[in-house]
C-alpha cells in the first residue's frame, strides 16, 4: 500500500533548480535507500518530505491526502526527519528524551526511554549528563530515540551515520532494524556508503542534479551499477 | 537659573569640541548639531507643552499621546527591518503598555488625566517601551537567525512554531527587560534619575521627589513588561508560514 507519494515535484530556490519532475511512491514498510553526489538535491527531498519547505511545483501526498492539508504538526509526528549533524537542545539528554512526551503533554515513560537506550548500548546514566558532554556518536543515538519516541510511521534519516565510526554505525543500524521489525515502520536514508545502502536498502532512489536517475530495486541498482563500473 | 548663566553653560560644549579638535576625532559638525538640535526641539516642544498645559483639552491630550507612540513605534520599527508588521506590532505594543499604565495610575489616583500630568509621564513610559521594543525586535531577528537549527529540531519533532522558539521568545523579552530592572536595582545608589533630580531642582522636598520617583519606577517596569510580552508573542509568528516552516530571516 502507497504511503506517500511524490507527484511531479520541482524546487527552484534563488533561481536554482534544486530538483525536477521528481515522482515516486513509498510503500508502507518500504527501505528505499537515497544516493547521489553531494547537491543533488537528498536533504531538499526531505525537508520537502517533512514540510518544512513546500515545493515550487507539484505535490506530496501522505496517506493519498496532500501533506499542506494536514496540520504540520501532526505530519512531522507521522513523518519524522533526522538530520545529519545531531542536536541536542537544552542542557542535558533527559530534557532531550523527555522532549516528545512533553510535546504530547504527557509524562516521560523512563522505561521506555531506559528500554531503547539499552538497544543502543546506553546506560540510563547518561540522562543525567550534559549534551556537551557526549560523544558525537552518543549524541547521534540520543536524536535518533528522541525521534522514535515520538512513534514516527516514516524515518527520514539524513546521512545520520556519516560522521561514525563503524561501532556506532553499527548501533544506529541495528536500531533502526529493529524498528522496522518490531514497528515496521517505513525508512528512507540518505548515503554515500554503498555498503550500507547494500545492507539496509530494498530499494534505491539515485539523484543527480536534481532529477531521478534511477528508482527501483535495490539488486537491480547494485548489479547495473556493478556492469557499469566494469 | 537665568537666561545668561543657560548660554554660559554652553562652554561645556565649546570644551567638548576642543577636545575633539585636538584627538582629530571629527565629531565637531555631529556635536554643533546636536546642540542646535537639542536647543531647537527644546524651544519648541516647550512652547508646545504650553500650549497644550493651557487648553487643557482631553481628546487632544489623547492625540498627542497617540501621536508620541506613533513616532516611538516608526522608531522602534527600523529595529525590526525584516519584521512583517514591525510599525504596527511596536505600536500596539507600546500604546498597551502605555495605556495600562496610565490606567492604574489614574484609577488608583496618583495621577490626573490632565496634560501637565499625563504628557510628561507618557513621554518617560513611552519612551522606555520603544526602548524595550527595539531590543527585543533586535534580539529577536538576531535568535532566529542563530538559532535556526535548534527550532527546525523542534519542528522536525512536531512542535508547534510557539513551542518550537519558546527558548528564544523567552531571551528576547529577557534582554527587552533587563536594563529597566537593572537601572530600577542602581535607583539612588548610582543614579539619581531624571525626574527627581528634576523636582528636587525646581525646589521640590526630596521625600516627594522620591514619591515621584518611585511611581516611575513601577510604572516603567509595568510598561516595559507589558510591550515586550505583547511585542514578543506577536513578532515570533511572523518568522513562520501558515504551513508552520520557518522563513527567511
Amino acid at each position: 500500500m502507497t504511503l506517500m507519494e511524490c507527484k511531479d515535484i520541482n524546487l527552484i530556490k534563488d533561481n536554482q533548480t534544486i530538483l525536477s519532475q521528481i515522482s515516486f511512491p513509498i510503500q508502507i514498510g518500504d527501505s528505499i535507500g537515497i544516493m547521489g553526489p553531494s547537491g543533488s538535491g537528498k536533504s531538499s527531498l526531505f525537508r520537502l518530505l517533512n514540510l518544512l519547505i513546500s515545493p515550487t511545483h507539484g505535490e506530496v501526498f501522505y496517506r493519498n491526502k496532500n501533506i499542506q492539508e494536514y496540520i504540520p504538526t501532526e505530519l512531522r509526528r507521522r513523518v519524522s526527519y533526522i538530520l545529519q549533524k545531531p542536536y541536542l537542545f537544552g542542557n542535558t539528554v533527559q530534557e532531550n528524551l523527555a522532549y516528545p512526551y512533553q510535546l504530547c503533554k504527557q509524562k516521560p515513560n523512563w522505561k521506555e526511554i531506559s528500554s531503547y537506550l539499552t538497544k543502543v548500548n546506553l546506560s540510563t546514566t547518561i540522562l543525567e549528563k550534559h549534551n556537551s558532554a557526549l560523544s558525537g556518536g552518543e549524541q547521534q543515538r540520543i536524536a535518533l530515540i528522541r525521534s522514535l519516541l515520538i512513534k514516527p510511521e516514516i524515518i527520514l534519516l539524513d546521512e545520520v551515520t556519516a560522521a561514525l565510526d563503524e561501532e556506532n554505525t553499527h548501533l544506529i543500524e541495528k536500531l533502526i532494524i529493529n524498528e522496522q521489525e518490531t514497528h515496521n515502520i517505513t525508512l528512507l536514508f540518505v548515503t554515500h556508503n554503498k555498503v550500507q545502502a547494500q545492507r539496509l536498502a530494498k530499494k534505491i532512489l539515485y539523484l543527480k542534479n536534481g532529477s531521478i536517475h534511477f528508482f527501483g530495486n535495490a539488486a537491480q541498482y547494485f548489479s547495473l551499477k556493478g556492469e557499469q563500473d566494469e | 537659573m537665568s537666561n545668561l548663566s543657560l548660554i554660559l553653560t554652553f562652554s561645556l560644549v565649546l570644551l567638548s569640541l576642543a577636545l575633539s579638535y585636538k584627538e582629530k576625532l571629527g565629531l565637531e559638525k555631529d556635536m554643533l548639531i546636536a546642540s542646535a538640535r537639542a536647543v531647537i526641539q527644546l524651544t519648541l516642544i516647550g512652547f508646545v507643552l504650553k500650549f497644550v498645559f493651557a487648553l487643557d483639552n482631553l481628546l487632544f491630550t489623547t492625540i498627542i499621546l497617540l501621536l508620541m507612540v506613533y513616532n516611538a513605534s516608526t522608531v522602534a520599527a527600523k529595529r525590526g527591518e525584516g519584521i512583517e508588521k514591525a510599525t504596527l506590532i511596536s505600536f500596539t505594543a507600546i500604546l498597551s503598555g502605555l495605556a495600562i499604565t496610565l490606567g492604574v495610575l489614574i484609577s488608583f489616583r496618583a495621577i490626573p488625566y490632565e496634560p501637565s500630568q499625563v504628557i510628561p509621564i507618557s513621554g518617560m513610559v513611552v519612551g522606555n517601551s520603544m526602548v524595550a521594543t527595539s531590543l527585543l525586535f533586535k534580539s529577536l531577528l538576531n535568535n532566529f537567525k542563530n538559532k535556526k537549527e535548534e527550532i527546525e529540531v523542534k519542528l522536525c519533532l512536531g512542535a508547534p512554531p510557539k513551542e518550537a522558539s519558546i527558548n528564544l521568545i523567552r531571551d528576547s523579552i529577557k534582554t527587552a527587560m533587563l536594563p529597566t530592572f537593572d537601572s530600577m536595582k542602581t535607583l539612588g545608589i548610582v543614579q539619581l534619575p531624571g525626574m527627581m533630580t528634576g523636582l528636587i531642582l525646581a525646589g521640590i522636598a526630596p521625600e516627594t521627589a522620591i514619591k515621584y520617583q518611585i511611581m516611575v519606577a513601577f510604572m516603567l517596569a509595568g510598561a516595559v513588561s507589558v510591550s515586550s510580552f505583547i511585542a514578543s508573542y506577536w513578532t515570533y509568528r511572523s518568522f513562520f508560514n501558515k504551513l508552520a516552516q520557518l522563513k527567511e530571516v
